[in-house]
């Protein structure tokens, strides 16, 4: 058993490499084609770019809620706390010289700290006390930020920050400059896409590989070991609790640079980047899509942006279809979309009911079955 | 000889109950104590106290001449102390295997590793320590079977096989064989006794029979202090003890 065992390992690793290459590559092909299907389907190609970058964003609230099973209703304070850094960046550090590159890491750098602050007091509750003290932060955040006068522009938000450029080697690229008219025969020409979702794709793809590989990782065993049951965890000797720390600052980081990104895409912030329906988008677009799943929160932000998009403008009762699609999927495809495609079943379920679950998690194991209402053991038994 | 645990004066009150008071107690490397007494003694208030599952209100707890009294349990198990839980506690979802590489792999890695691209599979040494900590339980068999799927008894020393995989010192175990079939509890009695000629090995039990066979020495509690200390013959003798056990139900009623 000991050889088999050390032999597939060997197996494993020697495809570790074919599996990153074939994963970018397929990636690569589905982004590449996606805004061509989303304007065979009536959408525009800003559409498909700010599509992109809110998947970073649920990409970021998926490691999280998925892996390390912790359910933020405060994500939109790193994602508007993303664009605003950046807007604050670009009009007071470089009026002259827009760099796209200093804008973005800085603000994504800041966001990861601000992570950092909050999440050392936030990651101490589980579940539901979690999740609202996160909200709590988040309203902080919207507050400061709406009183913030001349800096953060108050209640209209920063418009008109200077255009960044992103500079490679010699070059510095415009990214609102159109890409050539793709011609897609009978389906149309697709002619209004710009640079920029080049770049949101590529970083998309970039991000898709880091999660996978994260959820491979060390780290991510030991994430995962710990959400299953942090008391034996602890007492097998992982620090729990800056785990839990270093998962909300990664989560935070990618959001708030997703944040970054929208804001110098759009040209301007708002206060409602940073409000309680964009934190809740986040949880919709993950759950719809597949929670612990790597595409699940690129599938749903692709399908709730999209419908937002064409109902939107045909009906006022868009948030009421939105919030019976977000409770179905809840009840029939607690895995999401991407999770139920991969056979994952109803385990989606176990994981929204682990992140809801508001002690740390602990031991003895469940049955095999479906049986969620038996998690919450008490802590400590003293004889 | 210097002790490996030791404490002085070690108390836990919750309110105005006293759960566990005044308790100097040493236990000297390679040594297999018991702790017993009857039910409600401070046996499990002892236990957490020692492997920091909970702090005291007073005294003090050294671990190889180093206080760890305020030291978390997650950082005792890096000092080499760790424990198997009354109720198996386990990774119900992952293999009886994997159980035990999780706790090799604190144990080879450290209380936090931030290793976000290198995978724990390339570690050798860490199935090296979890074969052999299976092995030394017998559950080399079942290293591929979920850990929420075994008996009772094969939980319970999978738990042991967890904590040894954490490569301890000293291995506390509480009521290890409590609730297994007198096979189960024969046979986990025996890997107990092959374990305690490796390493220093603390036992709480609740059952005074079963430890009188294997404990070089042992400790009884009543009503949360030492009642007496000595090998089994000395214990057994003890008119304390008998006292104690005699009588000690109507008195723990009486606290209750």
């Amino acid at each position: 058993m000991n050889a088999s065992r050390t032999s597939a390992a060997r197996a494993r690793r020697s495809g570790v490499l074919a599996g990153d290459v074939r994963f970018l590559i397929f990636t690569a092909i589905g982004l590449a084609a996606f805004p061509l299907a989303l304007h065979a389907v009536g959408g525009y190609g800003g559409l498909a770019t700010q599509i992109c970058i809110l998947s970073v964003a649920a990409i970021g609230f998926n490691v999280l809620l998925g892996y390390a099973g912790m359910l933020s209703y405060g994500h939109a304070m790193f994602y508007g706390g993303g664009g605003y850094l950046a807007a604050i960046l670009l009009m007071r550090a470089m009026p002259a010289h827009p760099n796209l590159w200093l804008a973005v890491l800085g603000a994504t750098i800041a966001t990861a700290a601000l992570a950092l602050a909050i999440g050392s007091v936030t990651v101490r509750l589980y579940g539901i006390y979690f999740a609202l003290l996160t909200l709590a932060f988040a309203q902080m955040v919207f507050f400061i930020v709406e009183q913030g006068g001349e800096i953060t522009g108050g209640d209209d938000g920063l418009q008109s920050f200077p255009n960044a450029l992103l500079p490679i080697g010699p070059w510095s690229i415009d990214l609102t400059a159109p890409v050539p008219p793709i011609d897609m025969g009978p389906l149309g020409t697709v002619s209004d896409l710009k640079l920029w979702y080049v770049f949101a794709a590529i970083v998309l793809l970039l991000v898709l590989w880091f999660t996978r590989a994260l959820t491979r990782s060390q780290f991510g065993e030991v994430l995962g070991a710990i959400r299953e049951n942090e008391e034996r965890s602890l007492f097998v000797g992982f620090n729990a609790a800056t785990y839990r720390l270093a998962a909300f600052a990664i989560s935070g980081a990618l959001t708030g640079f997703a944040g970054a990104m929208r804001a110098l895409y759009d040209g301007t912030v708002a206060v409602d980047s940073l409000g309680i329906d964009r934190s809740g988008s986040f949880v919709i677009y993950t759950i719809v899509g597949g929670v612990q799943t790597v595409f699940g929160p690129v599938v749903g932000t692709a399908i709730i942006v999209y419908l937002e998009n064409v109902l939107s403008g045909v009906t006022p009762l868009w948030r009421l279809i939105e919030g019976l699609i977000f409770i179905a999927a809840i009840v029939f495809l607690p895995s999401g979309i991407v999770g139920t495609l991969g056979g994952r079943g109803k385990r989606g379920r176990r994981a929204l009911f682990g992140a809801l679950r508001a002690r740390p998690a602990t031991g003895v194991a469940p049955p095999a079955g479906p049986a969620p209402a038996a998690v919450d053991v008490p802590r400590e038994t003293n004889a | 000889m210097d002790a490996i645990l030791e404490t002085r004066g070690l108390g836990k009150s919750f309110g105005h109950f006293a759960a566990a008071a005044d308790i100097d107690f040493r236990v000297a490397p390679g040594e297999l104590r018991a702790v017993i007494g009857p039910n409600g003694a401070g046996k499990t208030t002892f236990f957490n106290l020692i492997a920091g599952t909970i702090a005291p209100t007073s005294g003090t707890i050294s671990f190889k001449e180093r206080d760890v009294t305020r030291t978390s349990g997650t950082r005792r198990v890096h000092f080499g102390l760790a424990k198997a839980f009354q109720t198996a506690n386990l990774y119900g979802d992952q293999t009886v295997h994997q159980n035990c590489r999780l706790a090799a792999l604190a144990h080879v890695q450290g209380p936090f590793a931030p290793q976000v691209f290198r995978r724990s599979k390339r570690l050798r040494t860490v199935d090296d320590i979890a074969e052999r900590a299976l092995s030394r339980l017998e559950l080399d068999e079942l290293a591929d079977v979920r850990a929420g799927d075994l008996s009772h008894g094969d939980k319970k020393r999978l738990d042991i096989a967890v904590a040894l995989a954490t490569e301890p010192e000293i291995l506390l175990l509480d009521e290890p064989v409590a609730g297994m079939s007198r096979d189960e509890a024969r046979k986990t009695e025996a890997l107990i006794r092959r374990l305690a000629s490796e390493m220093t090995v603390l036992i709480i039990e609740h059952d005074m029979d079963l430890i009188m066979g294997i404990s070089d020495s042992i400790t009884v509690l009543h009503q949360g202090r030492v009642l007496a200390t000595g090998t089994p013959g000395e214990i057994r003798e003890n008119p304390n003890v008998q006292e104690a056990y005699l009588g000690g139900h109507s008195q723990e009623e009486m606290h209750a």
